[in-house]
């Protein structure tokens, strides 16, 4: 039985170890900082703002939010015109090794936080925070048909143990693109699509196994037990039974067979397969899959080949030609991360259809947009910018700062730490001196869990 | 006198024209003389004036500015936004189609960019689209001398210069194994003699009437191509210079101007840094925008991104408009709301520098080009 148990927790080991190492707070020894940050105004989330309110921070979260607040002791008190959360890069690649970053032979086991680079220019990172990029998504073979595990990483003037928000916010993966010797055949990349939905069934069968095998194990453990009291019960007939038996045996100069059990059959736990393992989490919803496709045809295929798996939780990266798509995309809820840069000629095939328009036709769709960098790396730092751009092309300032805080941390599962400021949340914020994303605002601090790291 | 209706039907026509060859002739024959009231009108020196008049006369501005009277009878358009003139991308390839360079010759000082244009081509449709009403054509720096630069409008197909700059390559894109010259040295020397004996193109440069378009990457070839200007007395620009800044002092003694960017998102901060510390020393700025490999829109964004680092916004307006149709050699034409220029101008939404304002509708030569109905 001890053996059994020890299996399961093999067997299981790696889906139950869970989360990797989150935020943990190594706090400096130094004393508990506590900042009392008052505004003109407070931006709770996108739409709910508080006039002339404070927001109080301790020990790197945010202990209360309102407008009759005061000051404790001690406290450190900054004041702006405008408080709000800091800014999520839904598509990044800032503080990921190069290498990893555009690596094409990654496969869904491959884990980002593997691949974070320590060494990133402290003035880049410096330049990243000051511009209000707080947080990014970062995905190792963010190109690749079949990326690894994204992490969600706050940007720190220091990397650490502590960067990481969630070391398991999403999969990536990518169809459709003409790079690395990825040609543009049409069949190619239809393919691409056959193969990644195939990819996720057997995500699905995976899991489904692993539950059959659960069942049996259950089924097996009772039957066996149940024998074992039998036997207990009968053990003198039993032994006699078995002794007359070896007897004849011998007597007949046959081998003594002893009798077969079906309860003897023990389960077996289908085979270990690390991609499966990965591909079963997000079959089951609980990684959301953040697909790279551009084209209609590979949209549409994808749309088609995913409708079966109801927990599957879809995210398009890209998505230039997503407008063909777009009741369906706002009907089943599929997010889409817009990359809104000025491309010019040539450009990377699949981006051929790409335009600043594409954020705000999708918003006025009502399909949830979130914006990012296109995993251009250092392109982080100038993520507002471009989100003000995608506002002067269409996209309303609402959805632009949601797309940036609120609904960028709640697709990536980090909804509850980061993206608005309310008690209990990590205390990344930014305290700017005039209305967020107006490109003649300047950002005059930012607060990273906690701590104060751009602005005195 | 044409009335309003029937002025901004033919704007319209012309805008739906605009789109597949041609942009709107200047001389469309539509209402000869208008007036635009802007909530805000954006001056080229940075100021703004609130509550402003644009009079256009026959396709030039007649009068700018706060108080300007207009006469009894002229159609008046009224524009809740900001009022500006077009802005000016002072380096690019739009156009040519691939028509940049001829790689046979490294000196081809007599060539023409002009030559080589289709001035149809969607190119010019989607500077248009973003604010653009002026563009400077460059050959590419693949030569030491490519040829000349030329000025054009981005709707109704003027060339306001054929040959605005004599272009210059300092850059090691110029210096080929199988060529002359295959040196920086062999190409100062080249240019040297071509300029201590002038003729053609050079002999225009000499004489300070063609400025000369510098093309450089790297802080050595801008320090190279400052010294040589201002040994031999030349005037104009440098572009590509991306860490001009850093050799300031050689710089500023040349008197030459930088043209800037395009800057991607992401460019290093050192970059940026470096427009900073030009702006600060007061160097006459402009921004290029290397179309088609870029975007319209990358022209706003990389003003924006140096603002963003500190950059005076005046200065970079500045060097949006009339600084850079001044480096363009045609700051009598375009580039300034001022009586006497072209009617080339923008309406927008909101400030031009903040990129969550958009292009209402683009004027050139007095006639609406670009955006819809009223």
């Amino acid at each position: 039985m001890l053996t059994l148990a020890s299996l399961v927790t093999l067997a299981l080991g790696p889906v139950l170890a869970g989360p990797l190492p989150s935020a943990t707070g190594s706090r400096e020894a130094e004393a508990p900082a506590v900042l009392f940050v008052r505004a003109e105004r407070v931006y709770v989330r996108p739409g709910e703002v508080i006039d002339n309110g404070a927001v109080l921070v301790r020990d790197g979260r945010i202990v209360a939010v309102g407008r009759d607040l005061v000051a404790p002791e001690g406290a450190r008190k900054l004041s702006g015109k405008v408080v709000c959360a800091g800014f999520v890069d839904a598509w990044s690649s800032f503080g990921l090794d190069a290498g990893s970053a555009d690596d094409q032979r990654t496969s869904p086991a491959t884990r980002t936080v593997d691949a974070l680079n320590e060494y990133v220019d402290p003035r880049l990172r410096l330049e990243v925070l000051g511009a209000g990029v707080t947080a990014a998504r970062l995905n190792a073979g963010s190109s690749s048909r079949e990326g690894g595990v994204g992490a969600l990483v706050r940007n720190r003037p220091e990397p650490g143990a502590d960067a990481v928000l969630l070391g398991d916010c999403c999969v990536a993966a990518s169809v459709g693109l003409t790079r690395e010797g990825r040609g543009r055949d049409v069949f190619d990349s239809l393919g691409e699509v056959d193969k990644l939905v195939g990819s996720i069934a057997d995500g699905l069968n995976y899991l489904r196994d692993k539950n059959d095998y659960k069942v049996d194990l259950e089924e097996w453990r009772k039957a066996i037990t149940e024998k074992e009291a039998e036997l207990e019960k009968d053990f003198k007939k039993a032994k006699k039974d078995r002794e007359k038996d070896e007897k004849e045996a011998e007597e007949k100069g046959k081998e003594y067979k002893p009798k077969k059990y079906k309860e003897d059959k023990k389960p077996s736990p289908p085979r270990y397969d690390e991609d499966k393992e990965v591909m079963a989490r997000v079959a089951n919803g609980e990684l959301p899959l953040v697909v790279q496709v551009h084209r209609c045809a590979e949209l549409r295929s994808l749309l088609e080949g995913t409708e079966r798996f109801d927990r599957l939780r879809l995210v398009i990266a890209g998505g230039s030609e997503a407008m063909d798509v777009a009741d369906e995309l706002a009907e089943r809820d599929i997010p889409v991360i817009v990359w809104p840069a000025p491309l010019g000629r040539p450009r990377p095939d699949e981006f051929e259809d790409a335009d600043l328009g594409l954020a705000g036709r999708l918003e006025a769709a009502g399909v949830t947009v979130l914006l990012g960098t296109g995993g251009q790396a250092g392109a982080s730092r100038d993520l507002p910018l471009l989100a003000a751009l995608a506002v002067g092309h269409g996209l309303t300032r609402r959805q632009a700062l949601a797309a940036l805080t609120t609904d960028a941390a709640a697709t990536l599962d980090v909804g509850d730490r980061i993206g608005s400021l309310e008690t209990g949340k990590d205390a990344d914020l930014l305290i700017l001196d005039g209305e967020p994303l107006a490109s003649s605002t300047r950002i005059t601090h930012v607060i990273s869990h906690g701590d104060l790291v751009v602005g005195q | 006198m044409i009335s309003t209706t029937k002025m901004l039907t033919t704007g319209v026509l012309a805008a739906v024209l605009a789109a597949p060859a041609y942009p709107a002739p200047a001389s469309d024959g539509g209402a000869d003389t208008y007036a635009v009231r802007a909530a805000r009108m954006l001056l080229a020196d940075g100021r703004e004036v609130e509550d402003a008049v644009l009079l256009v006369e026959g396709g030039k501005i007649r009068a700018a500015g706060r108080g300007v009277d207009v006469p009894a009878g002229v159609p008046v358009l009224e524009h809740d936004g900001v009022l500006t003139a077009g802005m000016i991308a002072c380096h690019g390839y739009s156009g040519t189609r691939g028509e940049t360079g001829d790689d046979t010759r490294s000196v081809l000082a007599e060539a023409r960019i002009a030559n080589a244009l289709d001035l149809g081509h969607s190119d010019f449709a989607n500077a248009l689209a973003a604010g653009i009403t002026t563009l400077v054509i460059t050959p590419a720096p693949d030569n030491l001398a490519p040829g000349s630069t030329a000025v054009v409008k981005t709707a109704g197909g003027t060339i306001l210069s054929s040959a605005a700059h004599l272009s210059l390559s300092f850059t090691d894109d110029a210096l080929r194994a199988n060529r002359y010259p295959t040196s920086y040295g062999g190409a100062l020397a080249e240019l040297d003699a071509r300029l201590a004996d002038p003729s053609g193109a050079f002999a225009e440069a000499v004489a300070g009437r063609l400025p000369v378009l510098f093309e450089v990457s790297s802080r050595d070839e801008t320090q190279r191509a400052a010294e040589f200007a201002t040994r031999h007395g030349l005037g104009g620009a440098l572009h590509g210079a991306r860490r001009a800044g850093e050799v300031l002092s050689a710089v500023q003694q040349s008197g030459l101007g930088v043209i800037v960017g395009p800057f991607d998102p992401g460019t290093p901060g050192r970059q940026l840094d470096s427009v900073v510390a030009l702006g600060g020393a007061r160097v006459p700025l402009a921004f290029g925008l290397d179309a088609p490999q870029e975007d319209g829109d990358a022209l706003r964004l990389s003003a924006a991104m140096c603002v963003r680092d500190g950059l005076d916004p005046a200065l970079a307006w500045q060097g949006l408009t009339s600084g850079g149709a001044d480096i363009a050699g045609v700051g009598r034409r375009v580039g300034r709301l001022e009586a006497g220029l072209d009617a080339d101008f923008v309406l927008w939404s909101g400030p031009p520098l903040d990129l969550t304002s958009s292009v209402v509708e683009v004027y050139v030569d007095g006639a609406r080009v670009f955006g819809g109905v009223r």
